[in-house]
């Protein structure tokens, strides 16, 4: 029973927190010291636009990496990297990161660090995986373990919503994606709002929520109802594009060490 | 642009099984399809006169629907198959009728006229529903009624305790505004023949009812005191007396026409009524508010016995029953058979009134084929009879209840017009949509449902209503119709359109946009490409279909046909930002080592 086990950042999430991208992979290095890692992207969005054909190279572009470092299961933090990986590939497992933490458990320094925040926060559960229990009970775990306190919604799990970025639908109808994203907004009577997508997170910033990746809140300092969220980073491409550069590095960095 | 078969069966499955348009429960069975779920909404929201449009956008007869419809409405009403308290839909259509009626809201246009004649025979519900289309389709119409008041059996049969003659009156008015002729007291067969009625006209509508009173063959009957439902009620009904009767009065029946006949005795001035089913209590076929009505005027009830004789005094006149009991009414084919035992019982009364059905007189000397209770042979998709210029309509051709007598009323004028037209009688015509049909709406209950009862009216008591023959019921209050209309669960699918706003924006249904996409062979690329593809359509979808599959199909079809690119001007970018999301400056892999 021993996978040679990588990690994948994806593409959001890289972009948006270099930082969280390397403190997860030094905790995924402790546990599995051989752990391999591949920066690319999965081709989602190449899939979404409905470019088969294209999506069908790049995905085979991304498993000859993942062969190549002889990676045979693939842990990743992105829900649109799960499904594909899960969907297209005929031999590499993938893992998401919510449903291996509570195998492996958190790190001793950050259970129960929050357990005096005053927040609230509302769940966005990512509509991709609506059907994904495991992982959404993942990260009811997560955020129990830090002491968060957390809120339910009519539209959490399998009743979730589309926080507006899905379907590659803000650049062909941008009205249209406010308009969502507002309404996903709306469901959380909570300001404050956890999410374990970085897109939806961006699109939840862009509506007023403060919003808050999963990762903020695991390597991150605690989080009170004072504190400003993290900068919306995924509006500015050029801050993306630093950002994905610099969690590359990291993905080297971290395995080699 | 040629879409794949795969795209164009998913979009057709769709629209095939989508119940976006499906009609509620409601609206389904209700022979005239009145829009319930939208006036009761009205009435919600305190817009009466709204709701009396509506209501009128269907029927002639608001208010006297209101009080006497047998509302096949209410019994399919979702409250009635879930917790067994339907909506009073009738009840609320009363209260629009009197809060918002006035002559001035009546759409009364007509026509270019035809020069086409037609005969009505009948004034009931059906002969009236035939001449406002018939005269609104622009041709004469004249109705002949061998009464000389309107309205049939609503006038002739329905008590004025349950429906007051000038409400019939005052929504019958609304013929006269179109410029329906009336021809009062002249009976067809007798004052004028039926032939000379088909030469005088270019087509007849035959709607006599079924007036004939029936009495089954039981030793005794021709004695002194025995009558029919029909000959009893309406007498009463134009006269308030029955001088032939006495005071113990039996009636014989478990119809609601039997109730009729019972609560009618009581205000002839009756000291006992009897009411003698075959069939017991549980199973009888009034209606249950007709049963407790009566029960409350104190009829008494002997169910499950049936007439052995009826016992005659020396001058021949009735002196009382022997009844035998019952064993069973039908037989192991559900065919009325009944069964008796030898045990019987005497019952002392002076009366006897059949309530045991209603036949249709022959009033054509013959010229069109009769069958089972004396109905005419027609079509019953076009009403058509064996002769080509006459359709028959109403309890004539197989209604039983006012507003099936009106749906067919409306059939048979829909034939008319189209035989003076030389139309084709079927061409064209969905004939499921005029009469009840089952809907196929099949969705769950609106979350947080909870059995509210049903508000009850205002019932005079039944001490004081038993001997008079004024309205005895009163009506909701503003206040009661209120709360009776919020009870209405708007029974609709659309659950998709409640989570996604996008399909909001192009239809009100999926049945409205991929309909529209294979009527029209294409689609603005708008549509696909503004779908989330985030499932929760199909997650609440009751036939799980798949939208954003079928729109992702449509995306692959449109790159095909765009040399691998979207055709939305904003994908560009992403085009660009997936480019570099593959580029050697952003990627890497590294071989974990240990
Ligand atoms: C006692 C009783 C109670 C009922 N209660 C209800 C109820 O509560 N709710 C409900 O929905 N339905 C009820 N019905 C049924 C309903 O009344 C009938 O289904 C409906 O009236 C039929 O309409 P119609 O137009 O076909 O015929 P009718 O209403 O019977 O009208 C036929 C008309 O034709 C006229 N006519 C007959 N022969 C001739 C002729 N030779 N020449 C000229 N005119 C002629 C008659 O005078 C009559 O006016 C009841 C029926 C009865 C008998």
């Amino acid at each position: 029973m021993t996978e040679k086990m990588g990690f994948m950042p994806g593409c959001s999430l890289p972009s948006y927190t270099p930082e969280g991208v390397k403190k997860t992979m030094e905790y995924l290095k402790q546990i599995y010291p051989d752990l391999g890692g591949v920066q690319k992207c999965c081709g989602k969005g190449t899939k979404a636009l409905g470019q088969e054909e294209k999506f069908k190279e790049r995905f085979a572009g991304l498993q000859k990496d993942i062969d190549d470092v002889g990676i045979e299961t693939m842990i990743v933090a992105c829900q649109n990297c799960y499904k594909t990986i899960k969907e297209t590939s005929d031999h590499t497992d993938v893992e998401s990161l919510w449903t291996l933490l509570p195998k492996i458990g958190l790190p001793e320094e950050v259970r129960g660090k929050a357990k005096d925040s005053d927040v609230v926060f509302g769940i966005h559960d990512s509509c991709s995986t609506r059907y994904e229990k495991e992982i959404q009970d993942g990260i009811r775990w997560i955020m129990s373990e830090l002491g968060y306190r957390v809120e339910e919604t009519e539209h959490s799990r399998e009743n979730a919503r589309c926080c507006g970025f899905g379907g590659m639908i803000v650049p062909a109808n941008p009205d249209l994606a406010t308009r969502v994203m507002q309404r996903r907004a709306d469901d959380f009577e909570s300001d404050h709002v956890v999410v374990y997508c970085a897109a939806c997170r961006s699109s939840m910033m862009k509506v007023g929520k403060k919003a808050f990746h999963i990762l903020d809140l695991l390597w991150g300092p605690v989080v009170y109802d004072d504190a400003p969220a993290p900068e919306d980073v995924l509006s500015s491409p050029a801050k993306s594009w630093i950002n994905r550069y610099k969690s590359k590095n990291a993905v080297k960095q971290v395995v080699k060490a | 642009m040629e879409f794949k078969k795969n795209v164009l069966e998913q979009a057709s499955h769709i629209t095939d099984g989508c119940m976006g348009h499906e009609d509620a429960f409601c609206t389904a069975a209700c022979p005239m399809h009145t829009d319930v779920k939208k006036y009761i909404a009205q009435i919600g929201k305190g817009d009466y006169e709204g709701a009396l449009k509506t209501i009128r956008e269907k029927l002639f007869l608001p208010n006297t629907l209101g009080r006497i419809c047998a509302h096949p409405c209410e019994t399919d009403c979702r409250r009635n198959s879930e917790f067994g308290q339907p909506l009073s839909v009738a009840g609320l259509k009363r209260f629009a009728a009197e809060r918002a009626d006035r002559k001035e809201l009546w759409e009364d246009s007509v026509g270019e006229p035809t020069g086409k004649r037609v005969a009505v025979i009948g004034a009931g519900p059906a002969g009236a529903q035939a001449a406002i289309d018939l005269r609104k389709a622009g041709h004469e119409v004249v109705i002949y009624d061998k009464l000389h008041v309107v309205g049939g059996m609503m006038r002739v049969g329905i008590p004025e305790y349950r429906l007051p003659r000038e409400v019939i009156d005052f929504e019958y008015s609304y013929l006269v505004d179109l410029g329906v002729e009336f021809k009062m007291g002249i009976e067809i067969g007798k004052d004028v023949t039926f032939s000379q009625l088909r030469e005088d006209y270019d087509s007849v509508i035959v709607a006599n009812g079924a007036h004939k009173g029936t009495i089954p063959p039981v030793p005794g009957k021709d004695a002194e005191g025995v009558f029919n439902a029909v000959d009893y009620l309406k007498d009463i009904s134009l006269t308030h007396k029955f001088p032939k009767a006495g005071k113990k009065i039996a009636v014989i029946g478990g119809g609601d026409v039997a109730m009729d006949c019972a609560r009618s005795s009581w205000r002839i001035g009756a000291e006992e009524v009897l009411l003698i089913s075959l069939e017991e209590l549980e199973s009888l076929p009034a209606s249950q508010e007709e049963i407790d009505e009566s029960q409350e005027e104190d009829v008494q009830f002997i169910n499950g016995w049936g007439t052995d004789e009826i016992l005659k005094n020396k001058a021949g006149k009735v002196k009382g029953l022997r009844l035998k009991k019952v064993l069973s009414v039908f037989d192991e084919n559900g065919r009325f058979a009944p069964e008796f035992s030898e045990e019987t019982q005497e019952v002392k009364i002076d009366t006897v009134v059949f309530a045991t059905g209603q036949q249709v007189e022959d009033i054509t000397d013959g010229q069109l084929e009769q069958k089972g209770g004396g109905r005419y042979v027609t079509d019953p998709d076009t009403l058509a009879t064996n002769l080509p210029d006459v359709f028959a309509a109403g309890d004539a051709s197989g209604g039983a209840i006012v507003v099936q007598a009106m749906a067919l009323g409306r059939k048979a004028a829909a034939s008319a017009d189209r035989f003076m037209k030389e139309k084709d009688l079927a061409e064209g015509r969905n004939f499921k949509l005029e009469y009840s049909f089952e809907t196929r709406l099949d969705v769950p209950l609106p979350k947080g449902t909870e059995n509210l009862p049903r508000t009850s009216g205002n019932h005079r008591s039944a001490k004081e209503r038993k001997r008079d023959f004024k309205a005895f019921d009163l009506g909701y209050t503003d206040e009661q119709a209120q709360k009776e209309a919020s009870r209405c669960l708007q029974c609709e699918c659309k659950l998709c359109m409640t989570e996604c706003l996008m399909m909001n924006d192009y239809g009100e249904c999926p049945q409205d946009i991929f309909g529209e996409f294979l009527e029209k062979g294409e689609i603005d690329p708008i549509i696909p490409y503004s779908c989330n593809m985030c499932g929760g359509c199909t997650h609440v979808c009751p036939n799980d279909f798949k939208i954003g599959e079928t729109f992702m199909g449509m995306r692959k079809d449109f790159i095909l046909h765009n040399d691998g690119k979207s055709p939305m001007e904003g994908h560009k970018a992403i085009e660009m930002h997936q480019k570099l999301g593959f580029s050697k400056i952003f990627c890497t892999k590294v071989k974990g080592v240990r």
